[in-house]
């Protein structure tokens, strides 16, 4: 890992008077797999979008991709900018193969990589299916191939093992673990699922009431009393 | 380029010559048609049948590609109509220069009015099309110094056109391989254009507009685009309206006429290329029939719309696809 390659600084949103990320500082190392994790409303997703720039409430902040302040784009040029994202409820086009779609997010970022997506998330037999008809694991990866075609150098992914089974989970963190230190992606993850978190990140970091409570790794998450007492619970163990 | 988007082209391409050919064969036999059919009715019939098919598919396409669903398509149909009427009536300038401000003025005003009404949500974008086309209806029909109110124009035609003598557009045997020729090539233009990027972008930012911004692309002007195109070929059946018919009254602006191109559309599957034509065909043997036996054909027309809502919701284009494929498919076993 070398240096920082995505910060995000004072970001903070308000819905009314209620404050749901509340002047964070999120710093994250080139080619680092990131937890993102908390309880509910803790504001770990309006992290996420508020970096790659989706709107809603009154937000305020400073974001820096790869040295460039990124705050001031519209979601299509954060793209541009280099980052991905993923999301938390599938959001696909689901009347256009995955082909077709994949075709126009490799346009989209000047690369001609859906082949290779394709293969590396394997779903190149399904190239030619509707997206709307392929099982609901399948679609959990052609939303995250359409976030990593182009291979930008960040991507935000917001829970992409929600609804899978046990062995999907497994199977897909190991996929995103491969993918991540093969492609030089970094990767910014907010996931429930504590075994995934555990096994594919070199750091986490804990938010609670829109604050960042700590980050670390692995092991000081599991043995922080802190996280233990506020989110984890036996997850810890 | 990677093996695989080679791959990829060359695919396109072998997916175009069947549409070319197919087309190609479509014009033969609209050149063909008025000697196949000696009856004027019903080449009259067939020529309507074929201008109602351009203004159903500049609904069609509004839908497949955007979407949403025009309740003011005739507003682009009528002004194109009455800039041609209005230019004969004042000269503003020659008639050639008239029949192509009336093809194009109707899509630049659509793309203007579509970069503010395709952000708003399906109902609210289908009402303000409503409303713009009861506007230029008002318009024309209360402005008579302008356009001689409820009473319509009658347009003078220069006796050639783009070097075309007028009177092959007023004479059926000639203006049905006209109006033929146009609609086979709007829906050549239609099938390349689903086929293209253009049409694929368009396609998924209709399908989720937010995806479409997260993989890198701006959607308003696409959108807008997509807005102006139907507007284009809509005024290109108002076009060939004036041409054949020579005389316009507001009634070609009004919202009843765009219900009949929705009617169409739906009927014969708005999300087909073919569709709205096919609805179109439908609707004029429909209406002709019916009309044999009754004054009160559109009852009839209003029941057999809520018979294909109802059983067959995409409409009957992509179920004689379906039927035709299985036919096939069985034939081939």
């Amino acid at each position: 890992m070398t240096g920082e390659i995505l910060s995000a600084r004072h970001m903070t949103r308000r819905y009314g008077g209620f404050i749901a990320v509340d002047d964070v500082l999120l710093e994250v190392t080139q080619g680092e797999i990131r937890g993102l994790i908390g309880p509910n409303g803790a504001g770990k997703t309006t992290l996420m979008d508020m970096i790659c720039g989706r709107g809603g409430g009154h937000s305020k902040g400073e974001v820096t991709l790869r040295g460039r302040r990124i705050d001031g784009l519209d979601v299509r040029m954060r793209r541009k900018a280099g980052l991905g994202r993923s999301f938390q409820k599938t959001n696909i086009f689901p009347d256009l193969t995955i082909l077709e779609q994949l075709m126009l997010a490799a346009r989209a970022t000047g690369t001609d990589d859906a082949a290779e997506v394709m293969e590396a998330l394997q779903i190149a037999a399904l190239a030619g299916w509707r997206a709307g008809d392929v099982s609901y694991g399948d679609q959990r990866r052609v939303d995250l191939a359409l976030a990593l075609t182009g291979r930008p150098p960040v991507v935000l992914l917001d829970e992409p093992a929600a609804g899978l089974s046990i062995g999907e989970s497994l199977a897909l963190s190991a996929l995103l673990k491969d993918l991540a230190r093969r492609w030089g992606v970094t990767v910014l993850i907010v996931e429930h699922d504590m075994d995934i978190i555990f096994s594919i990140c070199d750091r986490i970091t804990v938010m609670q009431l829109g604050k960042i409570l700590t980050t670390g790794t692995s092991d000081e998450i599991r043995t922080n009393p802190d996280v233990v007492r506020a989110y984890l619970g036996s997850a810890a163990t | 380029m990677s093996d695989f988007a080679t791959q990829q082209h060359g695919r396109v391409w072998s997916g175009i010559w069947p549409i070319l050919a197919f087309g190609a064969t479509a014009l033969a036999v609209g050149v063909a048609l008025p000697k196949i059919i000696v009856s004027t009715l019903v080449l009259t019939l067939l020529m309507q049948a074929a201008a109602n098919a351009i203004l159903a598919t500049s609904v069609g396409f509004l839908f497949r590609q955007n979407g949403l669903t025009s309740f003011g398509q005739a507003a682009w149909f009528g002004l194109s109509a009455y800039i041609i009427a209005v230019n004969s009536r004042f000269g503003f300038v020659g008639a050639e220069a008239g029949v192509v401000l009336a093809v194009l003025a109707p899509p630049l005003i659509a793309f203007a009015f579509g970069l503010i009404i395709v952000r708003l949500p399906h109902l609210a974008y289908s009402m303000l099309t409503l409303a713009i086309a009861q506007g230029f209806y008002e318009f024309f029909a209360k402005w008579r110094e302008i356009a001689n109110g409820d009473d319509g124009l009658e347009i003078k035609f220069p006796k050639k056109i783009f070097g075309v003598d007028t009177i092959l557009f007023q004479q059926q045997r000639s203006m049905v391989v006209v109006v033929w020729s146009v609609l086979v090539l709007i829906l050549l233009f239609y099938a390349l254009m689903a086929r293209s990027h253009f049409g694929l972008l368009t396609r998924a930012i209709r399908e989720n507009e937010e995806r479409a911004r997260f993989v890198g692309y701006e959607t308003l002007v696409p959108r807008a685009l997509i807005n102006a195109l139907a507007a284009l070929i809509a005024s290109l059946a108002g076009v060939l309206f004036a041409f054949y018919n020579g005389f316009v009254t507001p009634s070609i602006l009004h919202w009843s006429l765009s219900g009949e191109a929705l009617i169409m559309a739906f009927i014969g599957g708005p999300r087909a290329i073919c569709g709205p034509a096919l609805g179109a065909a439908i609707f004029f043997v429909l209406k002709d029939m019916a009309g044999d036996y009754t004054e009160h054909w559109p009852g009839i027309v209003g029941a057999m719309l809520m018979t294909v809502t109802v059983l067959i919701p995409n409409g009957i284009a992509p179920s004689l696809a379906v039927a035709l494929r299985r036919v096939t498919i069985g034939g081939a076993r």
